[in-house]
């Protein structure tokens, strides 16, 4: 994708029309506002900022002992109740 | 703050399908477990207005949904600006400093709101609940919103595809419609067992009428659960908006660099997407949080009843405006309602088409993609438009970005004005996100695929 422009004949597909809408949006986001996005989408994280670094991994055991932990608070809520 | 640690390689199509299923697995789970130490959730809910944005379930984990990423977003983003803050986005360290303290503000915003609401006695009286049960509460929220924001975040970061925020309000709204449809949860009405999905009902009346016509006609119309007609409703509105999607003008460039290489720069019609709709209701579901509360603490008032005087109709604990500011910026509930009361409806179309044209004006200064920016843009990879100098790009720009950002906030104000009058499935608005949201994902996998292909070459 070193080029934008289409060759000289502009394609009437949709996917052609996409491609250069992409590749236009794509290369030139580097220095511009985070909230800048090819669909329009809502974005707020898009740089790294300082924190701890998390793998996704953790995340997905971390949602999933949270769910597990509610679970079971449920559970122990009932017979104690 | 933990933060996601961005992926060190090119992650593959597949993996990014596969993480995106686990995060939409972990919302949906988290969107249907109860929140552990609630003593009612029968009461008025004053949050009903924000559910639809806000990917929220109440009396769920997902309680305040992405409310807390959502709100400190924007705040951030309008104070940046209107250049309140200061931030140099070409630095990485500003843009970092930035994004830390976009998401330190979310967990203030998610602890603040968490503790108002247990405070405010939403779950139940706080002496009824006890201090520890209380406490829990609380905590499970903040977990549950930090959760949802490395979740979000995990997405962004090029795990997954598009963004949380997006993916978890389209399948908050699908959920609804597809439940209002199938849902097999049957009512005891005057005239015997009813169905709540739209289409079972069809089913079981057109089998259990003797007279068929009757049925159809009652499966069709039926005023207290979904009908038919608003499912058609529904499907039609989806219809348009995809139509409407493809829309764009067409401007012509041409390459400075490479000679003979030319193409076209599109505008679409809906150059803003769903957020002149995002941030309209965003404004008016808070007004009427705001007038909600208010009305409850003083109902004498005069100028809190001209904000909007809040009733509930007879067998649902929800409150309606039933007049006020309130009740002329809510969509009236049906279109006989509009007939009667066509100066309510005359200034909500009004006021609902206004603001999203002005939102979305609005919404290119603030997202960086006002005429002067595409301008830059094009003029950094040595684009002009054909028939057109350099300086007079921008003012060509200028002439077709504004409009089209106008005029697409109209159309996408008045489809939700007339997807609230045939009675679509989860209100106009919801279904407008919906959809703009399930386009935008289209999008994505074809560009992605189309990366896909072309890495293979």
């Amino acid at each position: 994708m070193s080029d934008t422009a289409s060759p000289s004949v502009p394609p009437r597909t949709a996917a052609g029309l996409r491609r250069r809408q992409t590749g236009t949006t794509a290369r030139s986001s580097t220095g511009s506002r985070p909230a800048q996005t090819p669909g329009g989408m809502m974005r707020i994280y898009t740089d790294d900022s300082p924190g701890i670094k998390v793998d996704p991994v953790v995340v997905l055991v971390a949602s999933l002992t949270f769910i597990a932990s509610v679970f079971i608070l449920h559970i122990v809520g009932k017979y104690t109740r | 703050m933990p933060e996601v640690a961005a992926p060190d390689r090119k992650v593959q199509f597949r993996e990014k399908v596969m993480w995106t299923a686990i995060t939409l697995f972990i919302f949906l789970v988290c969107s249907q477990i109860p929140l552990f130490g609630i003593m009612s959730s029968e009461s008025s809910d004053p949050m009903y207005w924000m559910r639809v944005i806000m990917a929220s379930n109440r009396g769920t984990l997902m309680e305040m949904g992405i409310t807390p990423i959502v709100t400190s977003g924007m705040i951030m983003q309008l104070l940046a600006g209107a250049n309140i803050i200061e931030v140099d986005y070409s630095l990485k360290e500003d843009r970092a400093l930035f994004s830390g303290a976009q998401k330190l503000f979310a967990m203030v915003i998610a602890i603040g709101q968490a503790t108002v609401s247990v405070w405010s006695g939403v779950y139940g009286d706080p002496k009824d609940i006890g201090p520890g049960i209380s406490l829990l509460l609380i905590l499970q929220l903040c977990i549950a919103a930090l959760i949802t924001m490395l979740l979000d975040e995990l997405l962004q970061k090029g795990y997954g595809l598009g963004s949380g925020i997006s993916l978890f309000i389209a399948t908050n709204i699908c959920e609804t419609i597809v439940w209002k449809a199938f849902s097999p949860t049957t009512y005891n009405t005057g005239r015997g067992t009813e169905f709540e999905g739209a289409i079972v009902a069809f089913f079981h009346l057109l089998f259990t009428r003797s007279n068929k016509f009757l049925a159809l006609k009652e499966a069709m119309y039926r005023s207290n659960l979904p009908n038919l007609s608003n499912l058609i409703a529904t499907i039609l509105v989806f219809a348009v908006v995809i139509y409407l999607q493809g829309f764009r003008v067409e401007i012509p460039v041409k390459s400075n660099r490479y000679r003979g290489q030319q193409g076209n720069y599109p505008v679409k019609l809906f150059y803003t997407s769903n957020m002149p709709i995002m941030l309209q209701s965003a404004l008016v579901s808070n007004v009427f949080f705001i007038s909600q509360l208010l009305y409850k603490r003083w109902p004498e008032n005069l100028l809190v009843q001209l904000l909007g005087v809040w009733k509930s109709p007879e067998g649902i604990p929800q409150e309606y405006a039933a007049s006020g500011l309130a009740y002329y910026i809510s969509p009236p509930h049906s279109l006989s309602k509009a007939l009667v009361d066509p100066i309510h409806f005359v200034i909500y179309v009004t006021f609902m088409l206004t603001a999203c044209a002005l939102f979305s004006k609005t919404w290119i200064e603030v997202s960086g993609s006002s005429p002067r920016d595409v301008a830059r843009q094009l003029k950094e990879q040595q684009l002009v438009m054909r028939g057109h100098r350099e300086g007079s790009m921008y003012k060509e720009l200028k002439r077709i970005i504004p409009t089209a950002a106008a005029f697409g906030g109209l159309c996408i104000g008045a489809l939700s004005v007339s997807a609230d009058l045939l009675g679509a499935i989860g209100s106009g608005t919801g279904i407008l996100l919906a959809v703009t949201i399930i386009y935008q994902y289209f999008e994505i996998f074809l560009k992605e695929q189309h990366e896909e292909g072309q890495a293979m070459f």
